[in-house]
């Protein structure tokens, strides 16, 4: 038992080492399967991030009416935050609101011009209004709705609506496209697999004729094949992983730059996540990759 | 020891290569089984080792009906039949005795065992010398008898010899045949398919003669007829 299985595991590294141009092609594909595969799950954290923080900007603003006094404000701001839905609430007063749009516009010398000539400050005092959930957005805004105040001067709830709905169909559309690659991806893998185990068959077919004469086992003469694809596997999965760290250690400023304040670190999500994700890589890319070979072989190595 | 009984074997779309054949070989025969090309001579071959199954009929070795047998009793029917045929089938990249190995390894017998194993069967076949030559350095002779050690490696009660001396010169021909009689001479049922008239004429010893798939003739000391 031992013995067979040790030389099923000879044989299958023979298999690898013999067709080694066969092998090589094989691992490069596979290598650059997993790296797309790696690529999207970067992409999907670098998009979930980019989401995660864009839907914790999303506020809503209610504007009052000017020269309320203060308290009332403070008792409305009171009664927004013992809301369900509402994690916090923030008052920006009327001197505040100006200092804010002057900082915003100051390379704007037009608006900051016409903001002089008014004699008065036009903004309005505003509370701001930051959901627990985002994506309970609209309950929120039916909570609001049945706040009734006469120091309410207008409410802006639909912006943000279309904001929030345009996230979240970018990420659904993300989630899409990452889905219909990584399953053309996973197409590829399968054919390349299937053809790299039929040509390796192919290539050995006089060890199989003679292996069948004397009385050889159908499973010893395929399992070297399915060995062979498990190693395909480790050193495809193992190779994409070390490409794949190189280059995000090269990636990684430039993120840092484009997401300024966005706080996407790959790279500590790789060093954290690392088993996880080879781990997984390998589970599934040898069930997908031993599914192909056993295929092949079953059609193939009846010689 | 094999018994063929009204054995038939079609193939699509009209071809009879085996019609109602009986035949029985006894233990410790050497019977040669002449006819034409196309006549079912080596259908009989792939029936007896389970490489074809026939359409009617029975196949029984030693206590065995090989009729229906299965893909994983194959292995199990061919360690107890050796098999030789005209294009040797050595791997070009191992030597003679790596050849005879191979066929050790690949049924899990351990080292040791084989280590003992191929010079005996190496000795049997006079190939002491040139047991460390690659098969492209010896002559077609030499191949053969290499085929035949690694036949033997497994003391099959049954050697099948299918054109054995097809690719060789008459001589080499004649060292096959003296070998495959050394071997009847051990115990060993030989069955010999060819259609070389001079050395089923020179052996005296059972012929079968088969012709469009059917027996037409059966003598112990027999010549080559049709």
């Amino acid at each position: 038992m031992f013995l067979s299985l040790a030389r099923i595991i000879k044989f299958g590294f023979q298999d690898v080492w013999r067709n080694f141009w066969l092998s090589l092609a094989t691992i490069m594909i596979l290598v650059l399967t997993l790296f797309s595969v790696d690529l999207l799950l970067a992409l999907r954290i670098i998009g979930q991030a980019a989401v995660d923080n864009l839907k914790n900007r999303v506020d809503v603003s209610i504007y009052l009416k000017q020269g309320v006094p203060e308290d009332k404000i403070l008792n409305l701001k009171a009664r927004l935050a013992n809301l369900n839905n509402v994690q916090e609430v923030n008052y920006i007063s009327q001197s505040a609101a100006l200092e804010s749009f002057q900082r915003r516009h100051q390379s704007d010398p037009e608006i900051l011009q016409a903001l002089q000539e008014l004699d008065q400050n036009p903004l309005a005092p505003t509370l701001t209004v930051k959901p627990k959930d985002p994506d309970h957005y609209e309950e929120l805004i039916e909570e609001l709705d049945q706040i009734e105040d006469p120091i309410i001067e207008s409410r802006n709830f639909q912006d943000n609506k279309k904001l929030l709905d345009k996230i979240n169909y970018i990420t659904d559309k993300i989630n899409d496209v990452a889905i219909i690659i990584s399953s053309i991806f996973l197409l590829i893998m399968i054919l390349v697999m299937f053809n790299s185990v039929r040509l390796a068959i192919y290539s050995h077919r006089q060890e199989i004729v003679i292996m069948k004469l004397v009385g050889a086992s159908n499973a010893f003469i395929k399992a070297p094949f399915l060995f062979s694809s498990l190693i395909y596997t480790l050193v495809g999965v193992v190779l994409t992983a070390v490409i794949f760290y190189a280059f995000l250690t090269v990636l990684q400023p430039y993120l840092d730059t484009f997401f300024f304040g966005y706080n996407i670190d790959l790279i500590t999500y790789f060093n954290s996540h690392w088993l996880q994700i080879i781990g997984l890589q390998f589970a599934g890319a040898a069930m997908v990759n031993l599914l192909a070979s056993y295929i092949a072989v079953g059609k193939y190595s009846k010689i | 020891m094999i018994r063929f009984i009204n054995a038939s074997k079609f193939y699509p779309p009209q071809t009879k290569a085996l019609d109602n054949l009986s035949l029985h070989i006894y233990p410790g025969e050497f019977v040669s089984i002449v006819g034409q090309s196309g006549s079912g001579k080596t259908t009989i071959v792939k029936c007896l080792i389970g490489e074809e199954k026939l359409d009617e009929g029975r196949v029984i070795v030693g206590d065995w009906d090989i009729t229906h047998i299965s893909n994983r009793e194959i292995p199990y029917l061919r360690r107890q039949i050796g098999v030789i045929f005209q294009d040797f089938k050595l791997l070009p990249k191992k030597t003679l005795a790596e050849n005879v190995a191979f066929a050790l390894q690949v049924c899990g017998k351990s080292p040791k065992k084989i280590k003992a194993i191929v010079p005996s069967v190496m000795k049997i076949v006079g190939l002491t010398e040139q047991m460390n030559r690659y098969p492209n350095e010896v002559s077609g002779g030499e191949q053969q008898r290499a085929a035949i050690a690694r036949a033997l490696v497994y003391q099959p009660k049954i050697l099948v010899a299918d054109e054995p001396t097809g690719n060789l010169d008459s001589i080499n021909a004649e060292e096959i045949v003296n070998l495959l009689l050394k071997i009847n001479d051990l115990g060993t049922t030989v069955i010999l398919v060819t259609h070389n008239r001079e050395i089923v004429n020179n052996l005296n010893r059972r012929v079968i003669s088969i012709s469009d798939g059917r027996l037409v003739n059966d003598q112990a000391r027999g010549k080559y007829i049709i």
